[in-house]
């Protein structure tokens, strides 16, 4: 228990998708702008990555790494360079299925979550969360704690950083570091702040 | 007849700068800004994502009448995808060093918006010839300020340039430190923001 | 404009040939990645060793190579430490065959000057993976590397930096009556008037967790080679 505890807050905080590894930035850029969406494709983002992790991780396991292949009497292929352009395909798949069946059960979280479902399969984050979860040799339960702490670090990024925009529009930036720019050292404040939760040494 | 067009020549130098995918479009620094750490990783890096985005847009320009319009989407990213692993794979068998320190990042092209978008908005639309020029400069515009933040992260950071020790010794011995802020991913935010802000400060654009 | 039956064979042609492309490529250069694995392995076992680069012979891989070739030899010992003959490291498949484990035996004009063994474990974030060598007398730490491990900058990373693994040189793993005991990363600094400080090394402050892991693991491991080092300690003496 206490190691997934550990492994979540590792997620989390000090090596936070997005702060961290960079991953996720061209939505978080372009959505952070308003709180509500911010809000909602956070939740997406969790719920995508929570998904696709475990989902992948069997992938992997039984299809392609070295020797996966054992169970159908080929313990001698390795299609392990595959995994990107399958890991991107099951994704894709996944947030199509996802999105399908909330519109079935739940038509009012499909109202709010359903609009960014496609934006979330080309989210690097959540490709980076499969690909990091083979890189570093996780078994099942553990990949699914890191996707479910991955997304929720994305979600408290991409939150906080809304709610710092709008309290921004009443503050005088200089004209040419306005978008981008101020939202960018943004980021590197907060990227400071959630580091000193593993204790960051200058 | 010249080399290039004067047409040619702007689809490859308007990105360089006045309309750099990074800096003004925003596009594409997921999977940039992690490997930036030293100048030789983020100058891999750009290299892989040029030679991607190059024959992507290439090949999905040549093809762009054939892909049947519903699933465009994904014959795009299988595209990319599978130059991207090739890439991936030619980086492990002659630059092994390196692709062992890119390690997923490689992989992680595949998402970079620039790829997607490039082919989406301009290889679907253009020939081969002008798209393989597009993905040529839109591939140096984001080298650009690739190398530019790990020049920075890498000098203040180590105290060297590609390797090289620039600071001299007096310095340390004087009591310079290396800047360990710079060697952690926060750096790299603050970095890009103000390069971000110098870019547009010289290019006179207008921000959003 | 097209038709279902048009999209349908034009995604399957379009598969085919990705996945005739990758599938080739892969194929044709599968053998020069592996020969990269390879002598990065051997470049690792070579710097546990206390081989160096120089400006004269950089570590190229024919280099590396040559080098490992010369000077090292590599065997296989089952659990018992009795040596295989006729299996190298290459043959084992850790997952097929758990009781053979690799050696390597840094012999320099017929002199043995040192083992190294693989060590690897967890630390606070991940696998760590790693050599640590042997002097010859099979009871002291001759040096320690990591190739690969994912700890925090700046805190458990510092098992990569010579200030932490310089300290494990010299350090005995056995004590007085020839028990194995490991070597302790401690907390703090340690104190060389302790009659325990000839197992002991100084810690990484904040990283509490590496260190742990690191103590454990490398415990664990010199352990699955102890029958092995008990016959060269043995033959020391006698």
């Amino acid at each position: 228990m206490e190691h997934y505890l550990s492994l979540i807050t590792k997620a989390v905080f000090v090596e936070n998708i997005l702060l961290a590894y960079f991953l996720g930035m061209c939505s978080f850029l372009a959505v952070s702008k308003k709180v509500d969406a911010s809000i909602g494709l956070g939740f997406a983002v969790i719920f995508v990555l929570t998904i696709t992790s475990p989902v992948n991780w069997f992938i992997y396991s039984f299809l392609l790494a070295d020797g996966a292949l054992v169970w159908l009497g080929f313990p001698d292929v390795n299609l392990s360079f595959l995994k990107p352009i399958v890991f991107i395909a099951v994704i894709a798949a996944m947030v199509q299925l996802v999105e399908m069946v909330i519109d079935r059960f739940s038509p009012a979280l499909y109202q709010s979550l359903g609009i960014f479902l496609p934006l979330i399969a080309v989210n690097c984050s959540i490709l980076g969360g499969s690909l990091f979860l083979v890189e570093r040799d996780y078994n099942l339960i553990e990949s699914t704690v890191f996707g479910f702490g991955s997304g929720l670090g994305w979600f408290l990024a991409i939150a906080s950083m809304a709610s710092i925009r709008y309290r921004l529009r009443y503050s005088n930036v200089p004209l040419k570091l306005r978008g981008v720019g101020i939202t960018m050292l943004l980021t590197g404040l907060i990227s400071i702040a959630f580091m000193s939760f593993g204790g960051i040494q200058l | 007849m010249p080399l290039l067009s004067k047409q040619s020549k702007n689809t490859i130098v308007d990105p360089l700068m006045a309309n750099n995918p990074i800096g003004l479009q925003v596009l594409g620094i997921c999977s940039a800004l992690a490997v930036t750490l030293r100048i030789d990783t983020a100058v891999v890096m750009t290299l892989a994502v040029i030679a991607v985005l190059c024959i992507s847009n290439t090949v999905i320009s040549i093809l762009r009448s054939m892909i049947p319009a519903k699933v465009r989407i994904i014959v795009q990213l299988s595209i990319i995808a599978s130059m991207v692993i090739l890439t991936d794979l030619i980086l492990q068998a002659y630059m092994y060093d390196i692709s062992k320190e890119l390690t997923v990042f490689v992989s992680l092209i595949i998402t970079n918006c620039i790829i997607m978008g490039r082919a989406e908005a301009f290889a679907m639309q253009n020939g081969p010839w002008k798209s393989f020029l597009d993905g040529l400069g839109n591939g140096m515009g984001y080298g650009l300020i690739l190398i530019a933040v790990a020049f920075f992260r890498e000098l203040l950071g180590s105290g060297t340039i590609y390797g090289f020790q620039v600071i001299p010794d007096s310095f340390y011995a004087a009591g310079y430190e290396n800047m360990g802020l710079m060697t952690l991913s926060p750096g790299a935010f603050i970095i890009l923001g103000l390069i971000v802000w110098a870019q547009r400060i010289i290019g006179k654009v207008e921000p959003e | 404009m097209h038709n279902n039956r048009y999209t349908i064979i034009f995604t399957t042609l379009i598969t085919m040939v990705l996945a005739f492309v990758l599938s080739s490529v892969y194929s044709s250069l599968e053998e020069i990645t592996e020969a990269n694995v390879q002598a990065d392995i051997k470049k690792n076992i070579l710097t546990s060793l206390g081989f160096q680069p120089s400006e004269e012979i950089p570590w190229s891989k024919e280099n590396v190579e040559a080098i490992f070739n010369e000077s090292v030899e590599s065997f296989v010992i089952d659990d018992l430490g009795n040596v295989i003959p006729d299996k190298f490291p290459e043959d084992i498949d850790p997952k097929l065959n758990a009781n053979f484990f690799p050696l390597y035996r840094k012999v320099i004009d017929g002199t043995i000057e040192g083992y190294a063994i693989p060590i690897s474990g967890k630390g606070l974030w991940g696998t760590m993976y790693g050599y640590f060598s042997i002097e010859p007398d099979g009871a002291t730490a001759k040096g320690i590397t990591f190739y690969k491990h994912i700890e925090t900058p700046g805190l458990g990373a510092e098992v990569d930096k010579p200030w932490f693994q310089q300290n494990y040189v010299g350090k005995k793993f056995v004590d007085g009556s020839g028990n194995l005991i490991g070597i302790q990363a401690i907390k703090g600094k340690v104190d060389n008037s302790s009659t325990e400080s000839y197992h002991q090394v100084d810690g990484i402050s904040g990283a509490t967790m590496t260190s742990k892991g690191l103590n454990n693991f490398l415990l664990k491991d010199l352990r699955t080679y102890n029958s092995y080092f008990e016959q060269v300690r043995r033959e020391n003496k006698g």
